[in-house]
């Protein structure tokens, strides 16, 4: 994938989900190298049983976010082209994890294998989007 | 980190203990799935060990490259098959590869036998045996739904159903709802053991070893899974595809394999499925294919005061389908009612039955019916009819709960039944696991009656019948090909490969894949392995009693057609005795036919000496 264009994602069309986890091992990929369903900023959520449709979540790029309000550090700030960075100096992996409770989608996982476990944040690369074979997602790239 | 797959859990449902070990050189040296899983059924079963025991293992294994490349998605049982006597081997996709690899497990050993019905939940922290008399007797869907949760990690809930609880020889285990472990009797194992269900949680993580290049193959390899040719046919109508394809070919088995072509294959066909009953698709985690094909069975229903309006109203069940169970319930039993036949795979769901077997086994007792070796007092009152689903469903019925002798027979499996009813020479099966539904030619029984696991996907038979069709091969080329196949194909499950992938993951690109795990090989290494591990495996066949033997080819395979035309006897067995040769060639103790009497007495003869 080419590195440093970003993307405008939207999970547009959740029930066409085949369950494939593509999205999340590309997510844990690009920002971990590794494979990891907990670490990623795209989410797969099995809810109750697997004949019931997935629930595929990922960050909304929301214009006045509710996690950043939230943090009493200020680690987070909202970004004009809606969405959220993190200044890792600030969070002190609170335990209330109040940004995470804040996004109603659960939208924000926490990065518990960190030192500091502090939020992972999408940084718009779109693989999740590219490696889903079933364009569950919108994608297109951001004009700077 | 890289060493959390290395792990080995051993549990102990007797002492109700658990311990983990390091299994760092035998994943050196087998990478994992059949590779490791074969090294540890020859350490842990016991030879000739009652499949029911305690002491019989179930060994589940992972693949080396497990999640790390698309469709690294199988897990494999290891364990002493009830219907074989010999080998139990089974692969399953699901989440339970994924699972197990993010718990930090290459491999668990299950012994022993849990007093009481019992659930096994094995996470990254823990590992915990409840008992669970409420869950004995419920249907698979239903443990799915009360094991799934709403995880935090990868979670697999893998069950059994009456089948396994009743010891059906053929009893599956369900694996997240689409997915199964079939064939060998897996389930009545675990049913064995009183383990109704087991459910694997994995948080973890599985590094990538050299990132850069494992992101870059990831992809490649991604592309040529979605967009290429090679896997085209999963994606589309699936393997029920097959059905129209192997009639007009005159490979498609009919009427207990006494016909290659069904009259009612078109209304049975892919194209019907995915027009009137396709409901949704479903993957494996680490696979973007999406071979399982879901159908919406609705039931019309209506409760006693509404019974005015019983069609607005239906019960709906999601049954997966896919070719071999279509033709197995389906062709093979000339059943063309689409519904009826989804019923039938519903029940083999519902019960965790091996819906091949099932097939197989209906088809038999039909034909034994009609013969007059069994009667209807023997039946239950039930008339076996070709064609008549509703029959069969209760025959099924009756088989889960073995109701009397003759269907706890019919609950062996078929070589079992005719040995006491008669007709061994229509009881299909090689080596006595039911065979896939392929009348392509001889390349397809060899490859069922030599395979480790008597699977049609254990050395592809029916390709090289295929590849016969086009331009002929001699036996001994047919032979050449089963050793080949077979020998590579155990390369790629240990990496932890889905069979459907095979031509995506060529001989360059596992060479590749590997070395993107820092593991440096060749292929002339790999393909040693594969067959280290195919020897691996027959140890532990020969060690049970197993030889091949042409006397055990039912006479029916060369009554019919196939299509490659009528087969001589002559044929099948030019072929297996080419296959024979180059085995013990490769240094197989594998005796020829004539000695095979004598050395079936030896073993016994000596392990009298011993005790
Ligand atoms: S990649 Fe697409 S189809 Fe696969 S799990 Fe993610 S959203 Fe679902």
């Amino acid at each position: 994938m080419v590195i440093g264009m970003r993307f405008h994602i939207e999970v547009l069309h959740p029930n066409r989900c085949i369950g494939c986890y593509n999205c999340v091992y590309a997510c844990s990929r690009h920002l971990y190298n590794a494979v990891d369903v907990n670490r990623t900023a795209v989410f797969v959520r099995e809810t109750g049983s697997l004949e019931n449709p997935y629930h595929v979540i990922a960050c909304r790029f929301c214009k006045d976010p509710e996690c950043v309000k939230a943090c009493p550090q200020e680690a987070l700030s909202a970004l004009p082209e809606g969405g959220i960075s993190l200044t890792p100096a600030k969070c002190e992996g609170c335990k209330t994890y109040d940004c995470v409770h804040a996004c109603k989608l659960g939208a924000l996982a926490i990065d518990f294998k960190a030192k500091i476990p502090s939020p992972i944040v999408c940084d718009r690369c779109g693989d999740c989007a590219k490696f889903c074979p079933h364009n569950v997602f919108k994608y297109e790239e951001m004009k700077e | 980190m890289r060493k959390m797959r290395e792990r080995i859990l051993y549990i102990d449902l007797t002492e109700q203990s658990t311990k983990v070990v390091e299994g760092g050189e035998l994943f050196k040296k087998y990478l994992g799935g059949p590779g490791v899983g074969s090294k540890l059924l020859l350490e842990e079963c016991p030879p000739r060990v009652d499949p029911f025991s305690p002491e019989a293992p179930v060994i589940f294994t992972v693949g080396a490259l497990t999640a790390v490349f698309p469709c690294m998605v199988k897990a494999f049982a290891f364990f002493k098959s009830p219907l074989t006597g010999n080998l139990g081997e089974s692969h399953a996709g699901g989440h339970l590869a994924t699972a197990l690899t993010l718990a930090g497990y290459g491999a668990v050993v299950v012994k022993g036998a849990a007093e009481k019905p019992s659930v096994l939940r094995i996470s990254d922290e823990e590992v915990k045996l409840e008992q669970a008399s409420s869950l004995w007797g419920v249907s698979t869907f239903q443990v799915e739904k009360t094991l799934r949760g709403s995880p935090e990690g990868m979670r697999s809930v893998v069950s059994i159903g009456r089948a396994g609880e009743n010891l059906v020889y053929y009893a599956g285990a369900l694996v997240d709802r689409y997915h199964h472990f079939g064939r060998l009797g897996l389930g009545a194992v675990l049913g064995s053991k009183k383990l109704k269900a087991l459910q694997v949680t994995g948080t973890r993580e599985r590094p990538l070893k050299k990132a850069d290049e494992a992101k870059a193959l990831y992809e490649e390899f991604h592309r040529k899974i979605v967009e290429g040719e090679v896997m085209a046919k999963y994606h589309n109508l699936g393997t029920p595809e097959n059905l129209l394809v192997l009639n007009e070919m005159g490979a498609l088995p009919t009427r207990n394999f006494q016909k290659p072509r069904f009259e009612g294959v078109e209304k049975i066909s892919g194209d019907v499925y995915a027009e009137a009953f396709l409901r949704r698709k479903i993957s494996c985690p680490g696979c973007p294919v999406a071979c399982i094909h879901v159908a919406r069975l609705a039931v019309p229903f209506a409760p006693e005061h509404e019974k005015a309006r019983r069609e607005i109203f239906t019960e709906e069940f999601q049954v997966p389908y896919n070719y071999e169970p279509m033709y197995a319930l389906g062709s093979n039993l000339e059943i063309s009612d689409p519904e009826g036949l989804l019923r039938l795979i519903f029940l083999c769901e519902y019960h965790a039955l091996d819906a091949m077997i099932a097939g197989n086994v209906l088809a038999w007792a039909t034909e034994a019916y009609e013969k007059g070796l069994v009667s209807r007092e023997d039946s239950l009152g039930v008339v076996p009819r070709w064609g008549d689903w509703e029959s069969y469903a209760r025959m099924l019925e009756n088989i889960v709960e073995t109701r009397n002798p003759f269907y706890a027979k019919l609950a062996q499996g078929v070589k079992a039944a005719a040995e006491k009813y008669g007709g061994l020479d229509f009881a299909m099966n090689l080596g006595k696991n039911g065979p896939a539904g392929y009348m392509t030619g001889p390349a397809f029984i060899v490859g069922g009656l030599v395979g480790a696991r008597h699977s049609h996907l254990s050395n592809a038979g029916y390709s090289v019948d295929q590849r016969a069709l086009k331009k002929p091969l001699t036996p001994r080329e047919m032979a050449e090909r089963l050793v080949a196949e077979e020998n590579w194909l155990y390369v790629l499950y240990s990496l932890g490969a889905c069979y459907f992938s095979r031509r995506v993951y060529t001989e360059e690109a596992v060479v590749k894949a590997l070395k993107a795990e820092g593991v440096e090989t060749t292929v002339e290494e790999l393909k040693a392995l594969g067959r280290k591990i195919f020897h691996n495996l027959y140890k532990f066949k020969l060690q049970e009693g197993f030889r091949p033997s042409f006397k055990d080819v039912p006479g029916r395979f060369f009554e019919g057609e196939t299509s490659l035309g009528k087969l001589e006897p002559s044929q099948v067995e030019e072929i297996l005795s080419h296959y024979v040769k180059l085995r013990r060639r490769e240094g197989l103790k594998l005796v020829p036919e004539e000695k095979m009497l004598m050395d079936l007495l030896a073993p016994k003869k000596s392990r009298g000496e011993e005790t």
